[in-house]
């Protein structure tokens, strides 16, 4: 290392003392002398940047940041909250609308059918003196003709309803037919739960809930309406009001 | 049974860490600061800034001796953010350093007034490598990667730092004997 390059190191770096500049500095008394007023120079410069620090500074700076975790705590806090709230809201509402939907006439309905999925595989029409004997367990009389194509009776408990359970067959398409004396009012539709699509009527003295599993040639609207508007005549007469579904 | 310090239950470790980090830095910080925008309350703010900014990346520092470096960073960067906002004037640096006997004694008070004075002159591409270095405590090749360039350059800087440092102060002196003559 010669003279210029000691001291361009010198000027760059003046604590730097790779053994090359100490080499050099203990052969040059020129540069030793450079090395030592550099030295001074260097700590006269550290000395005056030295300015002194504002009181509290460290304080304020942890106070402002306190003070923003803090809002920032409360913030958090308070959207937890909401959201929890809005969980258990969701949560129960949807327990609420399962309980109340399961004790729905469709959900009873459907839920009563796998007890007596196979009476949709029968065929064969029963006698008028079955049908009428069927009515007449729920203490129910029959007003007008019946169904030609009726292949299944039997009086069924529904949920709390005490029901007439009726199979009637529309083409290829057999639908069950549950028939709830003295129920009025509540929610009558059209319903598609599971693979099982149904239809709710109102009748005079009681509702009508067809339902089936099977997909036939003619749409379910079509066979519903048929056999709604049979079992009308025959539950409610000739002279009764038109089905009207709700 | 001893029960425990309330204050100990809130406190966790990341805010202990803060809080160590703060009181351990904030005066070199304040002091970058200070010769890298030249106004007190500005520099106060740059440091507030960038201890705020280093709370929400605390996770970034893995090693207490990396720490200064990597405050010195976040703070070079909010005062360029600063300075694109306000188009800063970081050459002038104010007058109004209260004299403490902590940084000047007596016989070397001349030397720091016009050092400082110097240091306010030097443009700003030299002051900032050797802030860096001098009160910062970085390597040339750790200064050269601080701010994108080669070890060769910041070399070049540094010494051209401390010459024109000298020019400015013989420059001074010659003005002043001048003027008594």
């Amino acid at each position: 290392m010669d003279c210029l390059e000691f001291r361009r190191r010198l000027g760059a770096d003046p604590h730097a003392h790779d053994a090359e500049q100490l080499a050099h500095r203990a052969q040059c008394v020129g540069c030793a002398a450079a090395w030592d007023r550099s030295q001074q120079a260097e700590s006269d410069l550290f000395a005056a940047l030295q300015i002194p620090v504002p009181a509290g500074l460290a304080e304020r700076v942890l106070l402002t940041q306190a003070t923003g975790e803090r809002r920032q705590y409360g913030r958090r806090r308070t959207i937890a909250l909401a959201m929890a709230a809005s969980l258990v809201a969701a949560i129960g509402g949807s327990l609420l609308w399962r309980e109340f939907d399961a004790r729905t006439l469709p959900a009873l309905a459907v839920a009563h059918m796998p007890e007596e999925i196979h009476s949709l595989d029968l065929t064969q029409p029963i006698t008028a003196q079955a049908i009428e004997a069927g009515f007449a367990a729920r203490g129910q009389s029959l007003q007008g003709p019946l169904p030609t194509d009726v292949t299944y009776v039997h009086d069924c408990p529904v949920g709390p309803y005490l029901t007439v359970h009726l199979v009637s067959r529309v083409g290829d398409t057999s639908v069950a037919v549950l028939y709830v004396p003295g129920k009025q009012g509540g929610t009558g539709r059209d319903f598609h739960r599971g693979d099982w699509r149904g239809r709710v009527v109102q009748l005079q003295h009681g509702q009508l809930v067809m339902l089936t599993d099977q997909r036939g040639k003619q749409p379910f609207d079509a066979v519903a309406s048929t056999v709604a508007q049979d079992w009308r005549v025959a539950i409610d007469g000739l002279g009764g009001p038109r089905v009207s579904q709700l | 049974m001893k029960r425990p310090d309330p204050v100990s239950l809130v406190v966790n470790p990341r805010q202990r860490q803060f809080e160590a980090l703060t009181r351990a830095h904030t005066g070199d910080l304040y002091r970058f600061a200070y010769w890298l925008c030249g106004q007190d309350a500005l520099a106060q703010d740059l440091v507030q800034e960038t201890m705020l900014r280093a709370w929400k990346n605390l996770e970034a520092l893995r090693e207490a001796e990396a720490a200064k470096p990597w405050l010195l960073t976040i703070l070079r960067r909010e005062h360029a953010r600063l300075h694109e906002r306000r188009q800063l004037d970081t050459v002038e640096l104010n007058d109004g350093i209260p004299e403490q006997a902590a940084w000047a004694s007596p016989e070397r008070h001349g030397d720091a007034t016009e050092l400082r004075e110097a240091m306010s002159k030097l443009p700003y591409k030299y002051r900032e490598p050797l802030l860096l270095q001098v009160l910062g405590g970085l390597t040339c090749d750790e200064i050269a990667a601080e701010l994108g360039l080669q070890s060769g350059a910041v070399m070049t800087q540094l010494f051209r730092a401390r010459q024109q440092l000298k020019s400015i102060m013989h420059g001074a002196r010659a003005e002043v004997s001048h003027g008594l003559s």
